[in-house]
Protein backbone atom coordinates (compact mmCIF):
# COMPACT_ATOMS: atom_id res chain seq x y z
CA UNK A 1 0.00 0.00 0.00
CA UNK A 2 3.08 2.39 -1.00
CA UNK A 3 -0.18 5.59 -1.48
CA UNK A 4 -0.89 5.58 1.96
CA UNK A 5 1.73 7.04 4.12
CA UNK A 6 0.27 6.83 7.52
CA UNK A 7 -2.60 8.61 6.59
CA UNK A 8 -6.20 7.70 7.53
CA UNK A 9 -7.10 5.44 5.23
CA UNK A 10 -10.91 3.85 3.57
CA UNK A 11 -12.59 0.94 2.04
CA UNK A 12 -15.57 -0.43 0.69
CA UNK A 13 -15.85 -4.07 1.43
CA UNK A 14 -18.53 -6.28 -0.60
CA UNK A 15 -20.93 -6.30 1.84
CA UNK A 16 -21.15 -2.16 1.30
CA UNK A 17 -22.06 -2.69 -1.95
CA UNK A 18 -25.28 -0.48 -3.15
CA UNK A 19 -27.37 -0.43 -6.00
CA UNK A 20 -27.33 2.32 -7.85
CA UNK A 21 -30.12 4.67 -9.77
CA UNK A 22 -29.17 7.78 -11.77
CA UNK A 23 -32.36 10.61 -11.89
CA UNK A 24 -32.40 13.32 -13.40
CA UNK A 25 -30.61 15.85 -11.06
CA UNK A 26 -28.94 13.46 -8.26
CA UNK A 27 -27.71 9.81 -7.64
CA UNK A 28 -29.92 7.31 -5.66
CA UNK A 29 -28.06 4.62 -3.48
CA UNK A 30 -29.84 2.12 -1.73
CA UNK A 31 -27.79 -0.21 0.84
CA UNK A 32 -28.00 -3.79 0.96
CA UNK A 33 -26.90 -4.14 4.43
CA UNK A 34 -29.23 -1.48 6.53
CA UNK A 35 -31.93 -1.15 3.88
CA UNK A 36 -30.98 2.40 3.94
CA UNK A 37 -31.53 4.46 0.79
CA UNK A 38 -29.22 7.51 0.31
CA UNK A 39 -29.48 10.40 -1.99
CA UNK A 40 -26.25 12.14 -3.04
CA UNK A 41 -24.69 14.67 -5.63
CA UNK A 42 -21.07 15.01 -6.58
CA UNK A 43 -18.70 13.93 -6.28
CA UNK A 44 -20.06 11.23 -3.53
CA UNK A 45 -20.66 8.87 -6.79
CA UNK A 46 -17.42 9.90 -8.15
CA UNK A 47 -15.42 9.05 -4.91
CA UNK A 48 -17.89 5.50 -4.65
CA UNK A 49 -16.59 4.26 -7.91
CA UNK A 50 -13.50 4.86 -7.52
CA UNK A 51 -12.98 2.58 -4.57
CA UNK A 52 -14.71 -0.32 -6.45
CA UNK A 53 -11.90 -2.86 -6.34
CA UNK A 54 -12.10 -3.00 -2.73
CA UNK A 55 -7.99 -1.61 -1.94
CA UNK A 56 -7.42 0.47 0.98
CA UNK A 57 -7.33 4.71 -0.08
CA UNK A 58 -6.22 7.41 1.79
CA UNK A 59 -8.17 11.35 0.88
CA UNK A 60 -4.54 12.03 -0.64
CA UNK A 61 -4.61 8.71 -3.40
CA UNK A 62 -8.35 9.48 -3.82
CA UNK A 63 -7.63 13.13 -4.74
CA UNK A 64 -5.43 11.80 -7.07
CA UNK A 65 -7.59 9.45 -8.52
CA UNK A 66 -10.13 12.04 -9.18
CA UNK A 67 -7.66 14.68 -10.24
CA UNK A 68 -7.33 12.39 -13.54
CA UNK A 69 -10.57 13.31 -14.99
CA UNK A 70 -11.53 16.41 -13.34
CA UNK A 71 -10.03 19.50 -12.20
CA UNK A 72 -10.55 19.86 -8.60
CA UNK A 73 -8.82 23.06 -7.78
CA UNK A 74 -5.81 23.68 -4.92
CA UNK A 75 -4.71 20.48 -3.40
CA UNK A 76 -4.98 20.86 0.00
CA UNK A 77 -8.63 22.39 -0.04
CA UNK A 78 -9.59 19.23 -2.28
CA UNK A 79 -7.68 16.81 -0.19
CA UNK A 80 -9.51 17.87 3.01
CA UNK A 81 -13.12 18.24 1.52
CA UNK A 82 -12.51 14.68 0.00
CA UNK A 83 -11.30 13.89 3.54
CA UNK A 84 -14.64 15.13 5.06
CA UNK A 85 -17.08 13.52 2.21
CA UNK A 86 -14.93 10.03 3.12
CA UNK A 87 -15.36 10.13 7.03
CA UNK A 88 -19.23 11.13 6.08
CA UNK A 89 -19.76 7.99 3.75
CA UNK A 90 -17.92 6.23 7.23
CA UNK A 91 -20.85 7.43 9.57
CA UNK A 92 -23.12 6.57 7.14
CA UNK A 93 -21.64 2.64 6.90
CA UNK A 94 -21.25 3.14 3.31
CA UNK A 95 -17.35 3.29 3.31
CA UNK A 96 -15.27 1.68 6.52
CA UNK A 97 -11.94 2.32 7.77
CA UNK A 98 -9.58 0.27 6.15
CA UNK B 1 -67.23 -7.82 19.01
CA UNK B 2 -71.01 -7.60 19.50
CA UNK B 3 -71.46 -6.19 16.42
CA UNK B 4 -69.23 -7.01 13.16
CA UNK B 5 -69.04 -6.82 9.23
CA UNK B 6 -66.43 -8.26 7.31
CA UNK B 7 -65.68 -5.74 3.95
CA UNK B 8 -62.93 -6.09 1.08
CA UNK B 9 -61.96 -3.12 -0.88
CA UNK B 10 -59.50 -3.99 -3.77
CA UNK B 11 -57.18 -6.63 -2.41
CA UNK B 12 -57.13 -6.09 0.84
CA UNK B 13 -60.34 -8.12 3.47
CA UNK B 14 -61.29 -6.07 6.41
CA UNK B 15 -63.26 -7.39 9.48
CA UNK B 16 -64.59 -3.95 11.74
CA UNK B 17 -65.88 -5.04 14.79
CA UNK B 18 -67.52 -2.76 17.42
CA UNK B 19 -69.03 -2.30 21.05
CA UNK B 20 -71.70 -0.31 19.46
CA UNK B 21 -73.95 -0.94 16.47
CA UNK B 22 -74.44 2.61 14.69
CA UNK B 23 -70.70 2.51 12.81
CA UNK B 24 -71.45 -0.83 11.24
CA UNK B 25 -75.01 -0.24 10.54
CA UNK B 26 -73.34 2.46 8.50
CA UNK B 27 -70.93 0.67 7.10
CA UNK B 28 -73.26 -1.67 5.93
CA UNK B 29 -75.37 1.07 3.87
CA UNK B 30 -72.13 2.77 2.31
CA UNK B 31 -70.42 -0.34 1.71
CA UNK B 32 -73.94 -1.67 0.28
CA UNK B 33 -72.83 -2.74 -3.28
CA UNK B 34 -68.91 -3.78 -2.23
CA UNK B 35 -68.49 -7.59 -1.93
CA UNK B 36 -70.50 -9.55 0.41
CA UNK B 37 -67.66 -11.11 2.19
CA UNK B 38 -69.51 -12.69 5.10
CA UNK B 39 -67.21 -15.54 6.89
CA UNK B 40 -64.54 -14.16 5.02
CA UNK B 41 -61.12 -14.73 6.84
CA UNK B 42 -59.39 -11.06 6.75
CA UNK B 43 -56.28 -9.82 6.19
CA UNK B 44 -56.61 -7.33 9.69
CA UNK B 45 -59.43 -6.64 11.97
CA UNK B 46 -59.92 -3.52 13.35
CA UNK B 47 -61.88 -3.06 16.78
CA UNK B 48 -64.29 0.20 17.67
CA UNK B 49 -63.95 -0.37 21.40
CA UNK B 50 -65.17 2.18 24.69
CA UNK B 51 -61.58 3.73 26.44
CA UNK B 52 -62.77 2.42 29.36
CA UNK B 53 -66.24 0.32 30.73
CA UNK B 54 -68.31 3.00 31.70
CA UNK B 55 -67.38 4.93 28.05
CA UNK B 56 -69.94 2.30 26.25
CA UNK B 57 -73.38 4.35 27.35
CA UNK B 58 -72.19 7.27 29.16
CA UNK B 59 -70.96 9.98 26.12
CA UNK B 60 -69.83 6.83 24.78
CA UNK B 61 -66.01 7.27 23.71
CA UNK B 62 -64.57 4.84 20.70
CA UNK B 63 -60.85 3.46 20.92
CA UNK B 64 -59.90 2.24 17.20
CA UNK B 65 -57.46 -0.71 17.20
CA UNK B 66 -57.17 -3.78 16.10
CA UNK B 67 -53.73 -5.84 14.88
CA UNK B 68 -52.07 -2.60 14.14
CA UNK B 69 -52.69 0.10 16.81
CA UNK B 70 -51.29 3.12 17.65
CA UNK B 71 -51.06 3.46 21.61
CA UNK B 72 -51.58 7.50 22.19
CA UNK B 73 -54.40 7.33 19.56
CA UNK B 74 -57.05 10.20 20.37
CA UNK B 75 -60.73 8.40 21.45
CA UNK B 76 -63.40 9.50 19.41
CA UNK B 77 -66.95 10.37 19.71
CA UNK B 78 -69.63 7.93 18.82
CA UNK B 79 -71.20 10.71 16.51
CA UNK B 80 -67.97 10.17 14.41
CA UNK B 81 -68.11 5.85 15.06
CA UNK B 82 -67.99 5.67 10.83
CA UNK B 83 -64.92 8.10 10.77
CA UNK B 84 -63.30 6.00 13.38
CA UNK B 85 -63.91 2.74 11.45
CA UNK B 86 -62.31 4.27 8.37
CA UNK B 87 -59.78 5.41 9.98
CA UNK B 88 -58.83 1.84 11.62
CA UNK B 89 -58.91 0.46 8.03
CA UNK B 90 -56.29 3.00 6.69
CA UNK B 91 -54.22 2.53 9.75
CA UNK B 92 -54.48 -1.36 9.56
CA UNK B 93 -53.15 -0.89 5.50
CA UNK B 94 -50.29 2.09 6.79
CA UNK B 95 -48.67 -0.09 9.19
CA UNK B 96 -49.73 -3.62 7.89
CA UNK B 97 -49.78 -4.09 4.38
CA UNK B 98 -46.99 -5.62 2.42
CA UNK B 99 -48.22 -7.00 -0.76
CA UNK B 100 -47.86 -3.51 -2.81
CA UNK B 101 -45.82 -0.50 -2.54
CA UNK B 102 -48.37 2.16 -0.80
CA UNK B 103 -48.29 5.12 -2.16
CA UNK B 104 -50.74 7.73 -0.16
CA UNK B 105 -52.14 8.92 -2.74
CA UNK B 106 -55.52 9.48 -5.10
CA UNK B 107 -55.96 7.53 -8.34
CA UNK B 108 -58.03 7.09 -11.42
CA UNK B 109 -58.25 5.40 -14.64
CA UNK B 110 -58.93 6.29 -18.62
CA UNK B 111 -58.22 3.86 -21.33
CA UNK B 112 -56.68 1.26 -19.01
CA UNK B 113 -53.77 3.81 -17.92
CA UNK B 114 -53.79 5.50 -14.29
CA UNK B 115 -53.39 9.14 -13.16
CA UNK B 116 -51.99 9.16 -10.00
CA UNK B 117 -51.81 12.34 -7.56
CA UNK B 118 -50.61 12.93 -4.24
CA UNK B 119 -50.44 15.73 -1.52
CA UNK B 120 -51.02 16.26 2.30
CA UNK B 121 -54.48 16.10 3.39
CA UNK B 122 -56.00 19.39 1.84
CA UNK B 123 -54.48 19.31 -0.96
CA UNK B 124 -57.46 18.27 -2.95
CA UNK B 125 -56.40 14.90 -4.13
CA UNK B 126 -59.62 13.44 -3.04
CA UNK B 127 -62.13 15.85 -4.34
CA UNK B 128 -60.44 16.29 -7.74
CA UNK B 129 -60.36 11.98 -7.75
CA UNK B 130 -64.27 11.84 -6.82
CA UNK B 131 -65.08 14.91 -9.41
CA UNK B 132 -62.97 13.20 -12.27
CA UNK B 133 -64.56 9.56 -11.09
CA UNK B 134 -67.88 11.53 -12.34
CA UNK B 135 -66.80 12.70 -15.83
CA UNK B 136 -65.43 9.46 -17.61
CA UNK B 137 -62.77 8.05 -15.54
CA UNK B 138 -62.65 5.30 -13.17
CA UNK B 139 -62.22 6.21 -9.64
CA UNK B 140 -59.54 3.72 -8.12
CA UNK B 141 -59.34 5.46 -4.86
CA UNK B 142 -58.74 8.36 -2.84
CA UNK B 143 -56.67 7.46 -0.20
CA UNK B 144 -53.96 4.80 -0.69
CA UNK B 145 -52.14 4.00 -4.59
CA UNK B 146 -50.92 0.38 -4.47
CA UNK B 147 -47.90 0.08 -6.63
CA UNK B 148 -47.54 -3.27 -7.76
CA UNK B 149 -43.39 -4.09 -7.28
CA UNK B 150 -43.60 -6.72 -10.39
CA UNK B 151 -45.58 -5.20 -13.30
CA UNK B 152 -44.70 -1.12 -11.90
CA UNK B 153 -49.17 -1.22 -12.57
CA UNK B 154 -51.08 0.91 -9.84
CA UNK B 155 -54.09 -1.51 -8.54
CA UNK B 156 -57.28 0.37 -6.97
CA UNK B 157 -58.37 0.95 -2.95
CA UNK B 158 -61.26 1.96 -3.68
CA UNK B 159 -62.65 2.76 -0.20
CA UNK B 160 -65.33 5.51 0.50
CA UNK B 161 -64.21 8.67 -0.48
CA UNK B 162 -63.42 11.04 2.64
CA UNK B 163 -64.30 14.65 1.67
CA UNK B 164 -64.03 17.49 4.02
CA UNK B 165 -64.82 21.04 4.87
CA UNK B 166 -65.56 23.19 1.45
CA UNK B 167 -65.34 19.47 -0.70
CA UNK B 168 -68.32 18.80 0.76
CA UNK B 169 -71.11 21.15 -0.85
CA UNK B 170 -69.07 20.82 -4.51
CA UNK B 171 -69.05 17.11 -4.71
CA UNK B 172 -72.78 16.25 -3.17
CA UNK B 173 -73.93 18.91 -5.98
CA UNK B 174 -71.80 16.52 -8.83
CA UNK B 175 -73.09 13.21 -7.66
CA UNK B 176 -76.43 13.78 -5.67
CA UNK B 177 -77.18 13.35 -1.20
CA UNK B 178 -78.14 9.60 -2.33
CA UNK B 179 -74.54 8.86 -2.48
CA UNK B 180 -73.10 10.40 1.03
CA UNK B 181 -72.61 9.48 4.05
CA UNK B 182 -74.20 11.20 7.07
CA UNK B 183 -71.91 14.66 7.78
CA UNK B 184 -69.42 14.01 10.34
CA UNK B 185 -69.60 17.87 12.13
CA UNK B 186 -66.13 19.53 14.05
CA UNK B 187 -64.54 16.38 13.76
CA UNK B 188 -60.54 16.84 14.85
CA UNK B 189 -59.70 17.54 10.59
CA UNK B 190 -63.42 20.38 9.94
CA UNK B 191 -66.64 18.59 8.95
CA UNK B 192 -66.09 15.34 7.30
CA UNK B 193 -68.61 13.66 5.18
CA UNK B 194 -67.78 10.20 2.68
CA UNK B 195 -69.02 9.24 -0.56
CA UNK B 196 -69.48 6.37 -2.12
CA UNK B 197 -67.63 5.32 -5.33
CA UNK B 198 -69.70 4.73 -8.76
CA UNK B 199 -70.34 1.04 -9.06
CA UNK B 200 -67.83 0.72 -11.66
CA UNK B 201 -65.07 1.75 -9.09
CA UNK B 202 -66.29 -0.87 -7.22
CA UNK B 203 -67.40 -3.37 -10.04
CA UNK B 204 -63.44 -3.33 -11.22
CA UNK B 205 -61.90 -3.01 -8.07
CA UNK B 206 -59.37 -5.89 -8.56
CA UNK B 207 -58.27 -3.93 -12.15
CA UNK B 208 -55.08 -2.10 -12.24
CA UNK B 209 -53.30 -0.22 -14.86
CA UNK B 210 -49.92 1.32 -15.80
CA UNK B 211 -49.18 4.69 -14.45
CA UNK B 212 -49.16 7.15 -17.24
CA UNK B 213 -49.04 10.33 -14.86
CA UNK B 214 -48.29 11.76 -11.84
CA UNK B 215 -49.78 14.96 -10.31
CA UNK B 216 -48.99 16.86 -7.06
CA UNK B 217 -52.07 18.79 -6.84
CA UNK B 218 -52.49 22.21 -4.82
CA UNK B 219 -55.63 23.41 -3.36
CA UNK B 220 -56.40 27.48 -3.06
CA UNK B 221 -53.73 28.92 -5.66
CA UNK B 222 -54.16 30.91 -8.64
CA UNK B 223 -54.07 28.29 -11.43
CA UNK B 224 -50.35 27.47 -12.22
CA UNK B 225 -48.46 24.38 -13.66
CA UNK B 226 -44.51 23.39 -12.64
CA UNK B 227 -42.39 20.79 -13.62
CA UNK B 228 -40.91 18.86 -10.77
CA UNK B 229 -37.29 17.08 -10.69
CA UNK B 230 -36.88 13.63 -10.26
CA UNK B 231 -35.23 13.81 -6.99
CA UNK B 232 -37.89 16.09 -5.71
CA UNK B 233 -40.72 13.18 -7.11
CA UNK B 234 -38.66 10.34 -5.14
CA UNK B 235 -38.51 12.37 -1.60
CA UNK B 236 -41.79 12.98 -2.00
CA UNK B 237 -43.25 9.78 -2.67
CA UNK B 238 -40.80 8.36 0.02
CA UNK B 239 -42.56 10.49 2.48
CA UNK B 240 -45.81 9.59 0.77
CA UNK B 241 -45.32 6.11 1.50
CA UNK B 242 -45.63 3.96 4.84
CA UNK B 243 -43.97 0.86 3.71
CA UNK B 244 -41.14 1.67 1.79
CA UNK B 245 -38.67 1.11 4.31
CA UNK B 246 -39.99 -2.05 5.54
CA UNK B 247 -40.47 -3.68 1.83
CA UNK B 248 -36.40 -2.93 1.34
CA UNK B 249 -34.90 -3.10 -2.06
CA UNK B 250 -37.92 -4.24 -4.19
CA UNK B 251 -39.56 -0.74 -3.12
CA UNK B 252 -36.44 0.71 -4.43
CA UNK B 253 -36.36 -0.54 -7.72
CA UNK B 254 -40.04 -0.40 -8.35
CA UNK B 255 -40.14 3.37 -6.76
CA UNK B 256 -37.02 4.14 -9.11
CA UNK B 257 -38.93 2.69 -12.35
CA UNK B 258 -41.62 4.79 -11.47
CA UNK B 259 -40.02 8.19 -10.92
CA UNK B 260 -37.83 7.45 -14.24
CA UNK B 261 -40.79 6.43 -16.24
CA UNK B 262 -44.14 8.56 -14.97
CA UNK B 263 -43.94 12.70 -16.42
CA UNK B 264 -45.13 14.51 -13.28
CA UNK B 265 -45.92 17.99 -12.99
CA UNK B 266 -47.08 20.25 -9.56
CA UNK B 267 -50.49 21.47 -10.40
CA UNK B 268 -52.17 24.63 -8.42
CA UNK B 269 -55.83 25.67 -8.90
CA UNK B 270 -58.68 27.40 -7.20
CA UNK B 271 -61.48 25.36 -8.06
CA UNK B 272 -62.36 22.38 -8.76
CA UNK B 273 -63.65 22.93 -12.69
CA UNK B 274 -59.96 25.03 -13.27
CA UNK B 275 -58.49 21.74 -11.55
CA UNK B 276 -60.40 19.40 -14.19
CA UNK B 277 -59.59 21.87 -17.22
CA UNK B 278 -55.86 21.35 -16.22
CA UNK B 279 -55.98 17.40 -15.58
CA UNK B 280 -57.67 17.14 -19.00
CA UNK B 281 -54.86 19.55 -20.64
CA UNK B 282 -51.97 17.83 -19.23
CA UNK B 283 -53.28 14.01 -19.40
CA UNK B 284 -53.58 15.58 -23.57
CA UNK B 285 -49.97 16.37 -23.68
CA UNK B 286 -47.98 13.66 -21.08
CA UNK B 287 -50.02 11.16 -20.87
Amino acid sequence: MPDLDGATAYRRDETDAVATCVLDDLVLLYHHRSGQTHMVISPVPEILARMADGAPVSAQAMHDRLARDYNLGPVDDAVAEIGAHLDALVALGLVRPA
Amino acid sequence: MRHAITLRIGPATFRIGSAWRQPIAELGRLYATYPDMDGAIADFTVRLQPTSLARRWVRPSIFITGDHGLADAAPMSLAHGLLAAEMGMNLQMALGWRRHLLLHASSVEKDGRVLVMTGESGSGKSTLAALLGERGWRFMGDEFALLDMDSGAILPFPRLVSLKNRAIDVVTQAVGVARMGPLLAATAKGDIRHMVPRGDAVARMGEGGMPALLLFPRFGHDAAVRPVGQGEIFMRLTQASTNYVALGEPAFTALTRFVANVPARAIDFPSGDDAIAMVDRLWEQLA
